[in-house]
């Protein structure tokens, strides 16, 4: 027996996402299973079942940390350039280029 | 007509009814939580198999779906005795499962021809269902037959008790000549029964077990109807040795083992009979 990770799908544009798990003898039983044990209320139109042992997890969840400053990978620290540029426009647009006065 | 159709309809709907009764006592108790999540579900789904069929009924007679599952004599119950049996060990309710499940898909598909509408709609319905119930059962046999020989010999032992009684599933309905002529069914109870036994012995022998366990049986005990639409015992005293065993149910007549399902089953609704669930 081994333990096969569960994976549902709610809808066929959606990813699909992880539910629970099943001990079972082989990948067929494990849909079987799984289907009563995730699905039987239809919460999702497609499911997977996975073996844990084909998982690769990181071994070292502290890689994934941070450490120096990296605002500028992240879209929330854009934020300000909407008004940089509004207000680029009207300066552009209270510029005189010449003509008669 | 009309009683043609509630004869074949209560033996479909109480078959459903107590063979779900029966798989719902594995609740709490299957082999892993796995599994008594999935083989309770298949005893819920049998279970509102039949509360559809007793809602047709109703339909026709004014009497209640509740009343049908629950408000009746013992007697008056048409499963085959098959399904009433106790479960005695896990191989041997998952021989009935997989007997009963493939029994249920060669009675469905005659169904779905009925010349009546919303039984040949329902029979539709139910097959859908029904066959994750087939490929539950038939992945539990198969890995089970192929898997230690302690868990084979179980099967094979299993079998010796079930094979027998669940040909009991076709044995003659009452009005079945009515039923026949009115197109309920396309084709006789020993006719469905000719096409279950050929299909179970041929699926057995792909899982290598041994499907002629009961080649000797004597098929000649029959219900046969009477004039008066009674069914009468032909031939051989149903109780002789040599009959084909678990005969009777589609006449009323059950074992002991019935007599205390029904004891528990229908007594919360003789205690409250007005209850609304």
């Amino acid at each position: 027996m081994e333990v096969y990770e569960i994976f549902r799908r709610s809808g066929h544009k959606n990813p699909f996402e992880h539910c629970g798990a099943v001990i079972a003898p082989d990948p067929e039983m494990a849909l079987l299973l799984g289907k009563e044990c995730f699905l039987r209320r239809r919460e999702g139109e497609h499911l997977w079942a996975v073996r844990r042992s084909d998982i690769h997890a990181l071994e070292d969840e502290s890689v994934l940390e941070i450490a120096a400053d990296k605002s500028y990978r992240f879209a929330s620290d854009y934020r300000d350039v909407v008004d940089k540029r509004e207000a680029a426009r009207r300066r552009v647009a209270s510029m005189s280029w010449g003509g008669a006065s | 007509m009309k009683e043609a159709l509630v004869s074949l309809v209560t033996a479909l709907a109480d078959d459903e009814l107590i063979i779900g009764h029966r798989h719902s006592e594995w609740t709490g108790f299957a082999p892993h939580i796995e599994e008594d999540v999935a083989f309770s579900s298949i005893a819920q789904d049998e279970i509102g198999h039949a509360a559809a069929y007793y809602s047709l009924i109703a339909e026709v007679t004014g009497t209640s779906p509740d009343h049908m599952a629950l408000g009746r004599e013992p007697f008056e119950y048409r499963n085959a005795v098959f399904c009433e049996r106790l479960n005695r060990d896990w191989s041997y309710s998952l021989v009935r499962h997989w007997l009963y499940d493939t029994a249920d898909d060669v009675r469905l598909a005659a169904l779905q021809e009925s010349a009546d509408a919303s039984l040949a709609a329902l029979a539709t319905k139910m097959r859908r269902e029904e066959r994750y119930h087939l490929l539950h059962a038939n992945a539990w046999i198969k890995r089970v037959s192929e898997g230690p020989v302690e868990g084979r010999t179980r099967l094979i032992d299993a079998l010796g008790m079930c094979y027998a009684e669940a040909l009991a599933l076709f044995d003659i309905l009452e009005f079945e000549d009515s039923i026949l002529e009115n197109n309920l069914l396309p084709c006789s109870s020993s006719e469905l029964r000719g096409r279950f036994s050929m299909r179970a012995t041929s699926e057995l022998d792909d899982f290598g077990l041994p499907a002629d366990v009961h080649r000797d049986l004597d098929d000649s005990a029959e219900f046969l109807a009477s004039s008066s639409g009674d069914l009468i015992a032909s031939e051989k005293d149903a109780s002789s040795a040599s009959a084909r065993p678990g005969i009777g149910g589609r006449a009323g007549m059950h074992s002991d083992e019935f007599k205390a399902l029904w004891d528990e089953m229908t007594s919360t609704h003789r205690l409250h009979p007005e209850a609304q669930w």
